[in-house]
């Protein structure tokens, strides 16, 4: 936002990262991001999100691959119409299978696409206040203040025990 | 499994109440009392065949809950927690379990329908003293490994004072006193433990070959054994939850089972409960396949048949339309009294699956379905059974229970 400055706070202890997020707020600065090298759940409860809707993403991929399964096994089926060993054509017991597997795809397809909708991915933005220790052995929190407090809110990181990085 | 836990002061953790003696003896006085009134009545066979469905039933559920402890101890789970020593004890029901199938051959004559048949050269398998020979070994084989893992496990958790019987003092005085002991406790522990999953496998599948499949002595499925060790682990994982909610519902937080305690054990009980499914789906498409009469009999007459068909689907839907449809949900697998619910409607559905398996083949041509009182009873008195093993483990060992157990209400 405009009138605004970025700065990350980088700790190499998970658990001061954690304490730092909601600190923030109560010193008058806006939690922005974290970034953490491995998933972590103290970085989560300190976060308090809500629970994420992939999940749902999930079950209606599988639902829908579920029936999509049957509906491709039936369908090639009858485009032949050839009778095997006296079997019906249409023959639910062996198109379980086709089913069940079709399920496990759908569902993978639907968490990865839960995934990215959730997560707004691509996110190209997001890469402009990124430190690449991150992906490495720092945790990063980000936060936002008015411009002119930029001094403050790197007191207030470094009196937490974590490096700066300023964000132009 | 942790090896450097120090020990527990036996006092610090409370034993079960005596009231639960006293609920667990008046359960199983009914159900020997209305095993005993069948026995007598017009239709013995009828609580034959109760006694055989129960005895199956139950001492799937002990074994398959000492499996729990054995497995993830020789996978080295780290998550099990307070479940490992809850899981155990169940090996209290064993003895019990081994009288129950002596007493099986008492009633061999309403129990085996291939004792009156041709059995075009099956008699060499198929014979009262070579079946309850062979088999007897096998619960001995299994009962001894299963004893032998709890006590190296109970080794590690005994404290130098406590409840003194003569098993606890026979422990007791094997206590390890140093880090080479606990060493050597832990090699013992992992090598019973390895052995009891073993034997598991192997002695569960003979049990189903020949108490089971063998009552249809013309039909033959080679998964049969798989299936029916699959179940028992699938039951037993089902006892475990119960009897750790319980703990979790009469103590709360002191009892030191947490949400993610029951959450984790959910999952591998929502796990059995498609690998069950599983077993029961690759049978039937291979008999499907096949289309050979006297492989698609049994399941014609079971799933197509009345009265059997609609047993089938209430079985069907008990055991895994329901616990699939609800166990998907994360929330309900950590909520104690919904899973309570939940395991003993399955175990309850596994029951009634195992009448599906022995009903046809012990009551021919039957135009409804063979379930009454006595059967109810029945399996109320196997319950009480279970809860006085379980009442006399836990009161011997209360190191079993979760460390935070300070005292019963």
């Amino acid at each position: 936002m405009p009138g605004e400055a970025c700065i990350m706070g980088l700790f190499k202890d998970e658990g001061k990262a954690a304490k730092v997020i909601p600190e923030l707020a109560a010193a008058g600065f806006s939690f922005r991001r974290a970034h953490s090298p491995i998933p972590s759940h103290r970085i989560l409860e300190a976060l308090k999100l809500k629970k994420g809707r992939v999940g749902w993403f999930t079950l209606a991929g599988g639902i829908v691959g579920f029936f999509t399964g049957f509906a491709l096994a039936i369908f090639t089926a009858v485009q032949w119409n050839l009778i095997v060993s006296g079997k019906p054509i249409v023959s639910l017991i062996p198109f379980f299978i086709v089913g069940f597997e079709f399920t496990i795809l759908f569902s993978v397809i639907g968490n990865v696409i839960g995934l990215l909708v959730c997560s707004r991915l691509p996110d190209y933005q997001g890469l402009e206040s990124y430190d690449p220790r991150c992906s490495g052995e720092h945790f990063g929190v980000l936060a936002a203040c008015e411009a002119g407090r930029e001094g403050e809110l790197m007191d207030f990181f470094q009196k937490k025990g974590g490096e700066v990085k300023v964000f132009a | 499994m942790n090896t450097t836990m120090p020990p527990v002061e036996p006092g610090r953790r409370a034993a079960p109440p005596g009231s639960l003696f006293t609920l667990g003896a008046v359960l199983a006085a009914a159900g020997l009392a209305a095993f005993l009134a069948g026995l007598f009545g017009p239709h013995p066979q009828r609580a034959w065949q109760a006694f055989l469905i129960n005895f199956l039933l139950w001492s799937a559920m002990a074994q398959g809950a000492v499996l729990f402890s054995a497995v993830t101890h020789t996978v080295k789970a780290r998550w099990t927690g307070p479940l490992s020593g809850l899981a155990g004890a169940f090996a209290g029901f064993f003895p019990l379990s081994l009288v129950c199938f002596l007493v099986l051959l008492i009633g061999k004559n309403h129990l085996f329908p291939w004792l009156h048949e041709d059995l075009h050269g099956k008699e060499i398998w198929l014979n009262i003293p070579f079946l309850f020979t062979r088999d007897g070994i096998g619960f001995l084989i299994l009962y001894g490994l299963g004893w032998a893992f709890l006590s190296q496990d109970l080794k590690l958790r005994l404290g130098t004072s406590g409840p003194g019987g003569g098993l606890r003092r026979l422990l007791a005085g094997r206590i390890p006193q140093n880090d080479a002991d606990i060493q050597r406790v832990q090699s013992r522990k992992a090598l019973w433990g390895g052995l009891y999953c073993f034997a598991f496998a192997v002695v569960l599948s003979l049990i189903g070959f020949d108490l089971v499949m063998s009552m249809d002595p013309h039909w033959v499925s080679t998964l049969f054994g798989a299936y029916h060790f699959v179940k028992a682990f699938y039951v037993g994982l089902g006892a475990l939850i119960i009897l750790a909610a319980i703990v979790h519902l009469r103590r709360g937080r002191r009892a030191g089972i947490a949400a993610a305690h029951f959450h984790d054990v959910g999952k591998l009980f929502f796990a059995f409960c498609l690998l069950w499914a599983d077993f029961f789906y690759v049978q039937l498409t291979v008999i499907w396949y096949g289309n050979i009469p006297e492989e698609t009999s049994y399941v014609i007459l079971r799933t197509v048949t009345p009265p059997w068909n609609a047993l089938a689907w209430v079985v069907f839907i008990i055991c895994f339309v329901l616990p699939f449809v609800v166990l998907i949900n994360r929330r309900v697998k950590t909520m104690p009294g919904a899973m309570i619910a939940l395991c003993g409607t399955v175990i309850l559905g596994i029951w009634l699956e195992h009448l599906l398996l022995l009903g046809p083949a012990l009551n021919h041509a039957a135009a409804e379905l063979p379930l009454g009182i006595t059967d109810g009873l029945v399996f109320i008195g196997f319950l009480g059974l279970m809860v006085l093993a379980l009442a006399y483990t836990l009161k011997t060992f209360p190191e079993l229970l979760p460390p935070g157990s300070e005292g019963a209400r």
